[in-house]
């Protein structure tokens, strides 16, 4: 992170990316025929299917995927437990969140996607709604740059929220460490998926909190709350990896019951691999959908 | 250096709590922000055994102001001789008030008390004082405070104690004691002369009873600086039982009166069946009667019907544990005469006349004879000797003159009148030639009004239950104009104005007159019940002078001047019971010391009296000591033995002569209190600096 700016920072994570990428992500994205309709008043005469009309002496309007491109809404966690990290364990969760953000951001934006931004603590704290523009990886930079401000995560409200601002139909990327009561989260995340939004998400932790590899007793102190506590790291380490696990082994379960593509990434990782790693996943919802057109256009 | 109070020495282990404290109680110093403690618990707080106590200067300041406190509980001090101050600090005045009451005779009392005499002056320090009292009805100096030669002296105070084998049969007089005690040290004090003492201690070896007079101590402010302490003896009393006369209630409630006596037991009383036994005089007879008084209680017993008509001189209880109080003596009353004269017109048996309510009025008793003579006013015959002459009528010339020089002599006369034809003997007797008797004429009755209830002829109707006279109705009344201005005191008038009851003295008689009778006709006053008491009134003086109780206690004054019907000339001689032959010769006064029967002897006439011990002796139950503390006695200790107060006394003394420390320990605990606080509070803001930072 010798970088301070994060368009830099953004521009030199994909240029190293795409130095070694040799499909074009635009083949993925191409619009598609989807279904027949039969042709009622008011429907454009211009997508009639002039062939079948001819053939069977049938009115039928041809129904295809948005025209447009992509639209991709990055989510980005700016509580104050993102802060945590920055020393010698790397870089804090809050940049490691940010830069990856920014990359993907200025990547799409590159072909000619829709890309918006929302940022949320407890609650939604900005919404940039998915555009194309020439400005727009400006404005997300500008919001990205700020420094978070936030306290204590509710992802669950958070989210609520933001599947009401979220209009069309598009790709949610959440990145966040997720480190908060997840019994509700279920249900939020399900708003998106059945909207038919391809959600996938990035769980950012530091190496520290997956390890908890501390040595001396210290005042330990809770970055949201404030709440502090003594700790010997020694005795409360094995009770603390029970715990870590079990909750992220339900997160999984979370994610995948919801058909959620998720990534957990430690902010060790060099961050051109995870990118690879993200933009090489195939969504799991696409696969579940084209499964399901497939069977109704049989039928 | 030596601790008062040495066991809270023991508060020092508390010394140990800031150690561990500080060991255990070290925070962590680091602190360690982390993403969320949500899957974090509380652990234990960490304890390193081998990690050094911090903050030791605090840790110091702490141990060091517990340790303080520790002191100024101990209360250390260091004993100082001060050479200069020891001669004065050392001297003591111990005054000791040895009680030889009656109540002393019980078991070894006696013995018990002269050891602790003995006990009290082998505890005193040469410089002391000493002097040493006895007292029973009053208060006898036995060792002079100046004559105290301190050791030398002992062999003479142990020499007189031994001359003193048994106590006296007086009442305890604890009180009377206290006050002479108190008042000899004071006046001593006023000696300028004399370098002033530190302690003055009075103490008291007794055995405390109940019967014990206190009057004396009630009111008087006691002395500062005099501390009283009792050592009481016989606290293992098995109680006692004591017998007393109950006295006639008043001269005219006597008639026909059969002798009674209270016994009373005393509550710690281990008996209750006594037996009450009667000793006939001049033979070896005895009559015997049960008696059952519970333990607490009294009971009054009236001579059985057989004993009336025995001449009995001894009663005594059987059964009780203490006898010093067990024999009663009785020496039979005699009847008093007394001789009365009624001048007038009356018959004996007319209910309308004034002799016939005269004669009803004073009744033959026990003790009082009455002897009532009337003769006519114009009888020729000379006038009778009497105690009281009651004129009713006029009086020829020759009576009147006899009367008016038996007042003079000494006589009383009550003149009633009845008629302006007393105006002459009435002027005689009052020395008023212009005296004037009017009749007053009034349609209405005549109440008495401006009574002289001070006065001792009513003083009988003082009480508020009695001087009520307005009950007393006088239908016809006379009114005396122009009487002299000196000699005449008015007693009573009526509500219309004239005097109803006037008194003249009369060189050494007096001269009584009420101008209305106590005839039907002219009042209510004889049916009325201030009739008897104002004849027994007017007649007091009279039966002052010439009666005389037969009964009395060791150390009353008898006045041998009442015997024999106040006819007492030339030697007298009384003769103590038990001896015969010692008679002595007295003068005015008698004080018996012991118990029994008397005689006294004139020169042509002998009587007998009895002498008991006082009934409040026979009252041995200890006195409660708060009563000592209600009464403002300052107390030393509430029961002390000499030891106890010997022991008392050295302490009081080093604590005159230690210097303590504990205020130094307290102030030097409380300026590392604050050197502590402002220590920890720099410590921790200094410590909050580091955090931020």
């Amino acid at each position: 992170m010798e970088i301070k700016s994060l368009s830099l920072r953004a521009r030199a994570v994909v240029e190293g990316f795409m130095s070694g990428l040799h499909r074009s992500p635009r083949n993925g994205f191409s619009t598609e025929f989807t279904e027949y309709r039969q042709y009622s008043q008011g429907d454009d005469v211009r997508f009639l299917d002039w062939k079948v009309m001819a053939r069977n002496d049938r009115e039928f309007i041809k129904k295809f995927e948005d025209e447009t491109n992509l639209r991709c809404t990055f989510m980005v966690d700016f509580s104050k437990s993102m802060e945590f990290g920055g020393d010698d364990s790397g870089v804090k969760k809050s940049d490691y969140g940010r830069t990856l953000a920014a990359s993907l951001t200025w990547f799409l934006l590159q072909q000619r996607d829709a890309v918006g931004l929302a940022t949320f603590d407890r609650d939604v704290r900005e919404f940039i709604p998915p555009r194309y523009r020439q400005d727009q990886l400006n404005t997300i930079l500008g919001r990205l740059e700020t420094q978070p401000v936030g306290q204590v995560t509710d992802l669950c409200q958070a989210l609520n929220k933001l599947a009401s601002l979220v209009g069309k139909r598009g790709m949610i990327v959440l990145v966040s460490d997720f480190l908060t009561p997840i019994a509700d989260l279920e249900k939020s995340l399900n708003l998106f998926t059945a909207a038919g939004h391809d959600v996938r998400v990035v769980q950012l932790l530091d190496q520290r909190e997956l390890n908890f590899d501390f040595e001396d007793a210290a005042i330990f102190e809770d970055m949201e709350s404030g709440r502090s506590l003594i700790l010997d790291p020694s005795l409360a380490r094995e009770s603390y990896l029970e715990k870590i696990k079990a909750h992220n082994a339900a997160l999984d379960d979370t994610f995948s019951a919801q058909g959620i593509t998720s990534f957990r990434v430690t902010t060790t990782e060099p961050m051109e691999l995870v990118l690879l790693r993200f933009l090489q996943q195939q969504p799991a919802r696409a696969v579940v959908r084209q499964r399901r057109s497939t069977g109704r256009t049989a039928a | 250096m030596s601790f008062l109070t040495p066991l809270y020495l023991i508060g020092a282990i508390g010394l140990a709590i800031p150690i561990i404290l500080h060991l255990l109680h070290d925070r962590p110093k680091n602190k360690q922000v982390f993403g969320s403690l949500m899957f974090l618990d509380k652990t234990k707080p960490p304890v390193d055994r081998k990690r050094r106590p911090t903050h030791l200067l605090l840790l110091l300041l702490r141990c060091l102001a517990l340790l303080l406190l520790v002191f100024v509980f101990a209360r250390p001090f260091v004993t100082v001789d001060d050479p200069e101050a020891t001669g004065k600090r050392d001297r003591q005045w111990l005054t000791v008030l040895l009680d030889r009451s009656a109540s002393m005779q019980r078991g070894d009392l006696w013995i018990q008390a002269k050891g602790n005499v003995l006990t009290a002056i082998e505890q005193l320090s040469p410089g002391d004082h000493f002097a040493l009292y006895a007292f029973d009805n009053k208060a006898d100096l036995l060792i002079d405070v100046t004559s105290w030669q301190g050791s030398a002296s002992e062999g003479e105070v142990k020499q007189l104690l031994e001359r003193l084998d048994k106590p006296s049969f007086g009442g305890s007089n604890l009180g009377q004691a206290l006050v002479f005690a108190g008042e000899a040290i004071q006046e001593y004090e006023a000696n300028p002369d004399e370098q002033p003492l530190v302690m003055h201690d009075i103490l008291v070896i007794s055995d405390i009873q109940k019967g014990s007079r206190l009057g004396d101590v009630q009111g008087y402010e006691w002395p500062t600086g005099i501390k009283v302490s009792f050592d009481q003896i016989g606290e293992d009393d098995q109680g006692n039982c004591g017998v007393e006369q109950v006295a006639a209630r008043s001269l005219w409630a006597v008639t026909e009166s059969v002798p009674s006596f209270r016994i009373s037991n005393s509550s710690n009383s281990s008996t209750d069946e006594f037996d009450f036994v009667a000793q006939i005089s001049d033979s070896n007879k005895t009559l015997s009667q049960k008696v059952h008084v519970p333990p607490g209680r009294s009971r009054v017993i009236e001579f059985p019907n057989e004993w009336l008509d025995q001449s009995i001189n001894q009663l005594s209880l059987r059964g009780d544990v203490s006898d010093f109080d067990n024999i009663f003596y009785i020496a039979q009353e005699k009847q008093q005469s007394v001789r009365l004269v009624y001048i007038g017109e009356d018959k004996p048996d007319d209910a309308e006349g004034s002799l016939f309510y005269l004669k009803s009025a004073f009744q033959k008793t026990s003790a009082l004879n009455f002897d009532v003579q009337f003769i006519s006013g114009q009888s020729t015959a000379s006038l009778p000797e009497a105690d009281l002459y009651v004129v009713g009528d006029t009086l020829n010339e020759k009576l009147s003159a006899s009367l008016d020089k038996a007042v003079r002599l000494g006589s009383t006369a009550l003149v009633i009148v009845h008629s302006e034809k007393q105006t002459s003997n009435i002027k005689q007797w009052l020395d008023a030639p212009n005296l004037v008797i009017d009749d007053v004429k009034s349609k209405d009755y005549g109440l008495l009004q401006s009574l002289k209830l001070d006065h001792p002829i009513l003083s009988v109707f003082r009480d508020s239950r009695y001087s009520d006279f307005t009950n007393l109705h006088f239908w016809n009344y006379r009114e005396l104009q122009n009487l002299p201005k000196e000699g005449v005191q008015v007693l009573a008038q009526f509500d219309t104005g004239p005097p109803a009851w006037l008194l003249a003295s009369r060189e050494k008689g007096r001269l009584i007159v009420m101008t209305s009778g106590w005839r039907p006709t002219d009042s209510q006053l004889a049916l009325s019940t201030k009739f008897i008491p104002l004849l027994y009134s007017v007649l007091q003086p009279v039966l002052e002078s010439k009666t005389q109780s037969r009964q009395f206690f060791v150390g009353d004054q008898i006045k041998i001047s009442k015997f024999n019907n106040g006819n007492v000339a030339g030697s007298i001689s009384i003769i103590p019971p038990g001896k015969e032959d010692a008679s002595i010769k007295v003068g005015d006064v008698f004080l018996p010391d012991k118990p029994g029967l008397y005689k006294v002897m004139g020169t042509d006439w002998s009587d007998i009296f009895a002498v008991n011990i006082l009934p409040s002796e026979s009252r041995t139950e200890p006195i409660p000591m708060d009563q000592f503390q209600k009464l403002g006695l300052p107390m030393n200790d509430l029961a002390a033995t000499p030891e106890q107060l010997a022991s008392s006394v050295a302490k009081e003394k080093t604590e005159a002569q230690r210097h303590e420390y504990w205020q130094w320990a307290l102030a030097a605990m409380l300026l590392f209190v604050i050197i502590e606080t402002f220590l920890a509070a720099k410590g921790s803001r200094t410590g909050e600096l580091i955090t931020a930072s």
